[in-house]
């Protein structure tokens, strides 16, 4: 019992971590905005209690993004997306957007737990709206999606399909399990999955992003970060650069994901574009002997 | 289309362009301004000019005009041929003269040799938004301008375009060859019709009408057809360079000091008649105007059907070419404390240029207007007064245009100019102390070129985001590595990793094999990578606004956007050490064109 409610406690705390990383502001203005959608698991599951407390789920989590709430920098835009409540007509209890604390913790009060888990549809929900915020700011900003959940998805054929592209566009995902089973598809496959009582592992999650080597060229192993890249080729390295940079904003799901021709690099362009005027110089011709053919016929006669 | 025929007469002599201006004048003696009324004022082929034919009604005042309610009595007479107007200026036959600033710097000397033709400069009418350099395809910014052959106009309004544009590259005039031409349109000896033949001619200097028949436009390259030059284009125009060419009436000193309540007169009456020429082009362009038609048909008739074929595109044109600045600009020009385009600005550049290109001997300065301008001569007579500058440019349009452009490939096109500083590695401060040469000289180019914008453009050192990939591909097993610390080979489906299997990687990493390796997320290194780089330009345009500021001198924030290129435009990819890398670790300052749409509109530029 002892063990289940620092469970809960850690859940928050874990939530706070996460969130409190985010970068600061770059320049104070409205394009530099941290974005984090929650979405969170209403699903009939979440009504039970966890196990060996007498706290519900659902409790449990509001608990914990309550918590979490105290953490965040006050300019982090929030969203809290909601799915399968029994009681709620609109599922973006929160839209994306400064936060207003007493609007905030109302909405986080109201969802009751109801059916299924389309997990997979709501992350889908919750990533389009980031894609969207990140054209809106051009780029700039940090996106993440914090997903609350207790179980498998019932989509979640969904989940492993846009679990991938979600990542491959920049969004970063992180997982707070609320007395999950280990074994969660999303364990392996999201920036960050963090179980309660592994407190251990969030100091890992307060580590500052770097965006550049320090000044000695050491990495955080403190190995020369250009002796350990010399071997790569110069066009290779900036070939795969270039690969990583383009990450499209058009929802996910769609042919903007990746490996999608729309997502393809300046290098793969140009081969594509290459075989795109091979097959029109094709066409035109198999349609000049088309014509010279019909030419003979009508001179023929 | 500005100046069409202005300088046609100007320095005749054929020859070095830079003669002595009092040599072309002659000799000439002084005489009183004997006649008041009608009182001779010239006039140029200049679209400001339809604001003075507008106030006085026709060449000659009429009743009911402006200037015959102020009781003034105006005879306009042609001026386009300069030199002639400073003789009658001397001899007394005009107390006006009227040209351009530079202009009136080149006989500065001449008029300035008895006291009582020292000129005062009354009154600043407009900015030129029609002047252009049109360049080949082998110049995509200033910076390679150098070495290269220019033609245009001796003694024109061009000399002291080239002469700002020179400046603004940081180039002599020994660094280009430059060609001197007569005329400035309309011949075959006018340096479009030069350029056009002449490929090895790389660059002129034309007016609109000129310029839209060798690149088609000002946005638009040449193709070759409908006589345009294959690849021309304009790099500079005064559209952008907007405070280059200030069109100006000057008084004699003499005149001036004993009809002061004259001069009064004249300036707002002008002034009025800008403000409601400019209510009129505003009505006819929304709706149509009756009142403007027939102002634009007697331009036409004033300048003649070869110099205004049309009413709707050349008259009109001739107006659109230019900016007036109305009261609130000349109440900045002659008393504006900190602007770079003030009167004591323009002086100082105009004399140097007269000066340096041998038009004058000597330095001979010239008086500001003088005017009181909160005196009910102007106050209460005048409406649009208002001496609150809007910002200029749309904040959210730029940036879009300027993400567009780069995402694009189509901000060298736009760009006029560019330079960089470099830092240290997760560098977000700078120090005006470091950086004081490049933020003033942000801070001239932003108020000479008042219609582009800065673009300043953080970049960021790509080696971790590279170093992350690597790592995130190890950890998942998508390459290998072997050998020693020091010594490491790396390796892809069990052949060496090179350019021959890059293609096959490039392809991983698009399909996010690279993705999801626990603790190493390239991808967040890169985001904030971005993140540091526009955080890198944001600090930069808050040093130069304070260092602005620290100075007194005026700046338009609005000129100036930030914007993070992160590492998608490095210098060097992989760099193999920190002296690499830290070239990567820059902030580009770009001054680029941007449409018109980005700006906001407003009456007067001051």
């Amino acid at each position: 019992m002892r063990r289940k409610i620092i469970l809960i406690f850690n859940t928050a705390l874990i939530l706070a971590t996460l969130l409190s990383v985010l970068p600061d502001k770059t320049s104070g203005s409205e394009y530099d905005c941290n974005n984090v959608v929650i979405v969170l698991d209403a699903s009939g599951s979440m009504k039970n209690k966890m196990r060996g407390t007498s706290m519900k789920k659902m409790d449990a989590a509001k608990v914990a993004i309550q918590e979490v709430l105290k953490q965040v920098p006050v300019d982090t835009h929030i969203g809290l997306l909601v799915f399968s409540s029994s009681n709620l007509n609109e599922d973006w209890v929160y839209p994306l957007g400064p936060r207003d604390d007493a609007k905030l913790s109302k909405a986080i009060s109201l969802p009751q737990a109801g059916g299924r888990t389309p997990l997979g549809a709501y992350i889908k929900k919750g990533v389009d709206r980031l894609l969207a915020e990140r054209a809106r700011q051009h780029g700039y900003g940090s996106y993440r999606l914090l997903i609350v959940t207790d179980g498998e998805a019932q989509d979640r054929d969904l989940v492993d399909r846009y679990v991938p592209e979600v990542v491959g566009r920049g969004i970063t995902i992180d997982v707070v399990g609320v007395d999950m089973k280990t074994t969660h598809t999303l364990a392996t496959m999201v920036h960050s999955y963090r179980r309660a009582d592994d407190p251990a592992s969030l100091k890992k999650a307060v580590a500052e992003v770097f965006a550049e080597v320090a000044d000695t060229g050491s990495d955080i192993a403190g190995e020369d970060a250009f002796s350990q890249l010399a071997a790569i080729p110069d066009e290779t390295a900036a070939a795969m650069l270039s690969a990583l940079s383009i990450s499209g904003n058009d929802p996910i799901g769609g042919k903007a994901g990746p490996g999608s021709p729309s997502k393809k690099t300046t290098f793969r362009k140009q081969s594509g574009k290459s075989k795109g005027i091979g097959t029109i110089v094709l066409l035109f011709f198999i349609m000049l002997i088309a014509v010279i053919i019909i030419w003979k016929v009508i001179a023929k006669r | 289309m500005t100046l069409v025929f202005l300088f046609s007469g100007i320095f005749p002599l054929a020859g070095k362009a830079e003669e002595s201006f009092s040599k072309m004048v002659g000799p000439v003696k002084v005489g009183t301004v004997k006649q008041n009324s009608p009182l001779e004022v010239p006039f140029i082929t200049w679209g400001g000019d339809m604001a003075t034919f507008y106030a006085n009604g026709g060449l000659t005042t009429q009743s009911g005009s402006i200037f015959s309610k102020k009781g003034l009595n105006i005879n306009l007479v042609p001026g386009d041929d300069f030199v002639q107007q400073v003789r009658n200026y001397m001899e007394g036959k005009s107390p006006f003269l009227r040209g351009t600033f530079r202009m009136i710097g080149m006989a500065s000397e001449a008029i300035g040799s008895n006291p009582r033709t020292k000129g005062v400069v009354i009154l600043q009418m407009t900015w030129s938004a029609g002047d252009h350099m049109v360049v080949r395809k082998n110049i995509r910014t200033l910076d390679d301008l150098k070495g290269k052959t220019v033609v245009l106009q001796k003694g024109g309004p061009h000399v002291g375009m080239l002469d700002d544009i020179l400046k603004t590259g940081q180039l002599k005039w020994e660094d280009i060859k430059v060609i001197w031409k007569d005329d400035l349109t309309g011949t075959p000896n006018s340096p479009a019709e030069i350029f056009r033949k002449d490929k090895n001619i790389d660059a002129c200097f034309v007016i609109s009408p000129d310029m839209i028949g060798l690149s088609g436009g000002l946005q638009s390259i040449g193709s070759g057809a409908e006589g345009t030059v294959k690849g021309a284009r304009v790099l500079i125009s005064t559209a952008e360079l907007s405070r280059s060419i200030a069109d100006v009436y000057v008084c004699r000193k003499d005149f001036y000091d004993a009809n002061r309540k004259l001069v009064d007169k004249f300036v707002a009456g002008y002034l009025k008649g800008c403000e409601e020429v400019i209510d009129l082009k505003k009505q006819y362009e929304a709706k149509g105007s009756a009142k403007y038609m027939k102002l634009l048909k007697l331009t036409q008739d004033i300048y003649g059907k070869d110099v205004i074929p049309t009413l709707e595109e050349d008259a009109h044109g001739l107006l659109c070419d230019c900016t007036f600045v109305g009261y609130p600009g000349n109440v900045a020009f002659f008393t504006g404390k900190g602007s770079l385009h003030g009167f004591d600005a323009f002086q100082e550049s105009a004399l140097n240029l007269a000066v340096d290109r041998g038009y004058a001997g000597v330095r001979t300065g010239l008086f500001p207007s003088g005017l009181d301008y909160s005196s009910p001569a102007f106050i209460g007579y005048l409406t649009k007064t208002e001496m609150t500058k809007a910002e200029r440019f749309k904040a959210e349009a730029v940036l879009e245009e300027i993400e567009l452009l780069s995402a694009g490939g189509g901000l060298d096109d736009r760009t006029i100019i560019s330079f960089t500083i470099n830092f240290e590695p997760n560098q977000n401060t700078f120090s005006s102390l470091q950086y004081g040469a490049e933020y003033q000289r942000v801070v001239e180019m932003a108020d000479k070129y008042g219609n582009a914008v800065f673009a300043i453009r953080g970049h960021s050192d790509p080696t971790k985001t590279l170093l992350n990939l690597v790592q995130a591909g190890l950890k998942k097993g998508v390459i290998k590595r072997s050998g020693t610390r020091g010594n490491y080979h790396y390796s892809f489906q069990g052949k060496p990793l090179s350019l021959a299997n890059t293609t096959a990687v490039v392809d991983l990493v698009e399909d996010g094999q690279f993705d999801g390796a626990s603790g190493i997320n390239p991808r967040q290194t890169m985001q904030a990578a971005l993140n540091l780089s526009r955080k890198r330009a944001g600090a930069v345009r808050d040093s130069i606004i304070n260092y602005a500021q620290n100075k007194g001198l005026t700046l338009d924030k609005s000129q100036i956007q930030p914007v993070g290129a992160g590492i998608r435009e490095p210098f060097i990819a992989k760099p193999k050490n920190m002296e690499e890398a830290k070239q990567n670790m820059r902030v580009e300052f770009r001054l680029i064109r941007v449409e018109a749409e980005a700006a906001s509109n407003a009456d007067f530029d001051f």
